[in-house]
């Protein structure tokens, strides 16, 4: 029916050093969607993005976007999308203003867009009051509503966000939320956007693909991924020795309806099909172990109980990488000016 | 496609412009620098001047007169090793990957900057010409001559900040494109006819001198102040110096037209 605005088949990439950060990458995006990529600091979200924006050169793979492909046929691909990177890169020592006017000279816009575009893209993110200021006396949320306006100054079929709500506050992150959802409403622009948010990859996204060390692990919409969990999750936590707990686990894996069981911390996450009728079997199963059930909870699945399924980790838990907590400082630095 | 190549280039100068003019201290530092190395120099050196031997050697009675070139020059070459700073920072910033995920001539980049470098330079020349006028040196040429020093500082400004913008594409750090250009700058000027006559000069630097590219800039820039318009003198070297620019701007385009990020 529609026509996909991305379409990816095996994209690898490997860094000179041999850091392999993409590693057979296969997705698609319908046009229209907004699809997000979800993934711990370092599994290749931003990486991607690069190759798709032709700004870095795929080791192996192919990929289009509108049909364009990105290492052939660059013009079209540049011409077709828009990229907000992850770096805040407005420029300080010009206007708000100054800063669309520049970007729409690079995308080849008329006097006549211009006039029209510019206030256009400002009054969207709320700036128009700015807009003669330098981005300089900008505060981090403002540079942050700025770099997406100058993104969408050509009015791209495509819009790549990396990380589009990193590092702000709430009230700013729901705001460009409602910049996200409002863009697709209103134009029906095809929308790829990175995350490590949970909440943001489950309120914006169609469809989610969950990445992680350079691989995609699942694909679908937030509710077919919950769903491939079952219903509910039952939290647990143990009293007892690590083999009484181990013992306790292998009972309760045998049972009939559950789908996965996940360390997080102290307290074990188990995705049930149903968790009021489960719950009874799971003290009838370990009760006269080593290990007794201390403390449980039943819950709804959530897209963190699908991430920690897939990757066997907790997003909050990932460890960042030195050149990772430095490029977070740099950013860190420039959103507080 | 002609009209885009010159639509970017313009794009990339104006932001490199804008910059330019928020940084009042530098250009103010950029005058006051020459002019205390005029007024200096002109004082420690004005001693040898009492020897019509001196004088004789310099081609002219006044040291600040032969001096004037060498300041020149010495501000233009500063200013263009320095022009590849701001690809660095635009690398840090985001700013490159902006430009390079638009439907820009990539050519654009290196030209547009190394343009934005050769304006300002003109304008630095042209205060420092106006601070020696205030010390006594007047272009024997004239207003036209001083047109003319101008337009080769520029020139061998964008011969300068193209080397720059090359090795700041390869090198990505400051601290390595600092020290490649701290390695390049002093060597480059002391062994050219920037600060001494050459005729003082031991042999083996005599013949260093007359090939480094500085003396091709400053020959001719002297010629116009205190010689005249010879064109034997001013034709040849201003026409290497063009054609070391053109060959420098060409190299930079061959280096950002491969660039992705
Ligand atoms: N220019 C580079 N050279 C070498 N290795 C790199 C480079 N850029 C990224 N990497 C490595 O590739 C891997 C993936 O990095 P990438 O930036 O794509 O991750 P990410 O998912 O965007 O992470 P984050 O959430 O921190 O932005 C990491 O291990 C990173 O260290
Ligand atoms: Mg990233």
């Amino acid at each position: 029916m529609t026509m996909k605005a991305i379409e990816v088949r095996g994209l690898t990439k490997t860094y000179p050093g041999g850091i392999r950060a993409v590693d057979q990458v296969s997705f698609w995006v319908g046009e229209g969607e907004i699809f997000g990529f979800l993934g711990p600091n370092g599994a290749g979200k931003s990486t991607t993005i690069l190759m798709l924006t032709t700004l870095a050169t795929p080791t192996a793979g192919s990929a289009t976007v509108m049909g364009y492909d990105v290492t052939t046929n660059t013009d079209a691909v540049r011409r077709s999308l828009g990229y907000v990177s992850q770096d805040l890169a407005v420029d300080d020592s010009l206007t708000g203003w100054e800063n669309l006017y520049l970007q729409a000279r690079f995308y080849g816009l008329t006097r006549d867009e211009m006039r029209r575009r510019i206030p256009e893209v400002l009054d969207m993110v709320g700036l128009t009051s700015r807009a003669r200021d330098l981005v300089e006396t900008y505060s981090g949320g403002m540079r942050k509503r700025l770099d997406i306006a100058a993104g969408l100054i050509h009015r791209p079929k495509v819009l790549f966000l990396d990380e589009p709500t990193l590092g702000l506050d709430i009230q700013t992150r729901r705001e460009i939320w409602d910049y996200i959802t409002r863009l697709r409403e209103e134009s029906g622009m095809t929308i790829f956007l990175t995350t490590h948010y949970m909440e943001e990859a489950d309120r914006l996204c169609d469809r989610i693909a969950i990445i992680d060390r350079g691989s995609i692990k699942a694909v679908g919409t937030p509710s077919e991924l919950k769903s491939t969990l079952g219903g509910d999750v039952i939290v647990l936590r143990f009293g007892g020795t690590d083999a009484g707990v181990a013992e306790a686990l292998a009972r309760i894996r045998a049972l009939p309806g559950v789908r996965d069981v996940a360390r997080y911390g102290d307290d074990y996450r188990v995705a049930v099909q149903d968790g009021e009728s489960t719950l009874p079997q799971f003290f009838a199963a370990t009760q006269d172990g080593a290990a007794p059930i201390v403390r449980v909870s039943i819950n709804r699945v959530t897209l963190d109980d699908v991430y920690l399924s897939f990757t066997g980790r907790a997003l909050r838990d990932e460890e960042s990488s030195r050149e990772d907590a430095l490029q977070q400082r740099i950013r860190m630095r420039r959103v507080r000016g | 496609m002609r009209t885009r190549l010159a639509a970017d280039v313009y794009s990339v100068f104006w932001r490199e412009m804008k910059r330019f003019w928020l940084q009042k201290p530098r250009i103010v530092v950029s005058v006051i620098q020459p002019a205390i190395w005029l007024g200096l120099m002109g004082n420690l050196m004005g001693g040898l001047l009492d020897k019509p031997m001196a004088a004789a050697v310099l081609g002219t009675g006044n040291y600040l007169s032969f001096m004037t070139a060498g300041v020149m020059v010495m501000t233009t070459l500063f200013g263009g090793v320095f022009g590849g700073v701001s690809i660095i920072w635009d690398r840090r910033l985001g700013l490159l990957n902006k430009m390079l995920a638009a439907p820009i001539a990539r050519a654009a980049i290196p030209v547009g900057k190394a343009l934005a470098v050769a304006v300002q330079t003109s304008i630095q020349v042209a205060l420092i010409a106006l601070v020696a006028r205030l010390l006594g040196v007047a272009f024997v040429t004239g207003p036209a001559g001083v047109l003319m020093a101008i337009g080769i500082a520029a020139l061998f400004s964008v011969i300068m900040s193209s080397l720059s913008l090359i090795l700041a594409a390869r090198l990505k750090s400051h601290e390595a494109l600092f020290a490649v250009v701290n390695f390049l700058t002093m060597p480059l000027m002391f062994t050219s006819n920037a600060m001494f006559p050459t005729q003082t000069m031991p042999g083996w630097l005599r013949s260093i001198a007359a090939y480094n590219p500085v003396s091709y800039a400053v020959r001719p820039m002297r010629q116009l102040v205190t010689g005249g318009w010879d064109w034997t003198v001013l034709g040849q070297d201003a026409a290497v110096v063009a054609a070391m620019a053109a060959l420098m701007v060409i190299l930079a385009v061959l280096q950002y037209r491969k660039m992705v990020a």
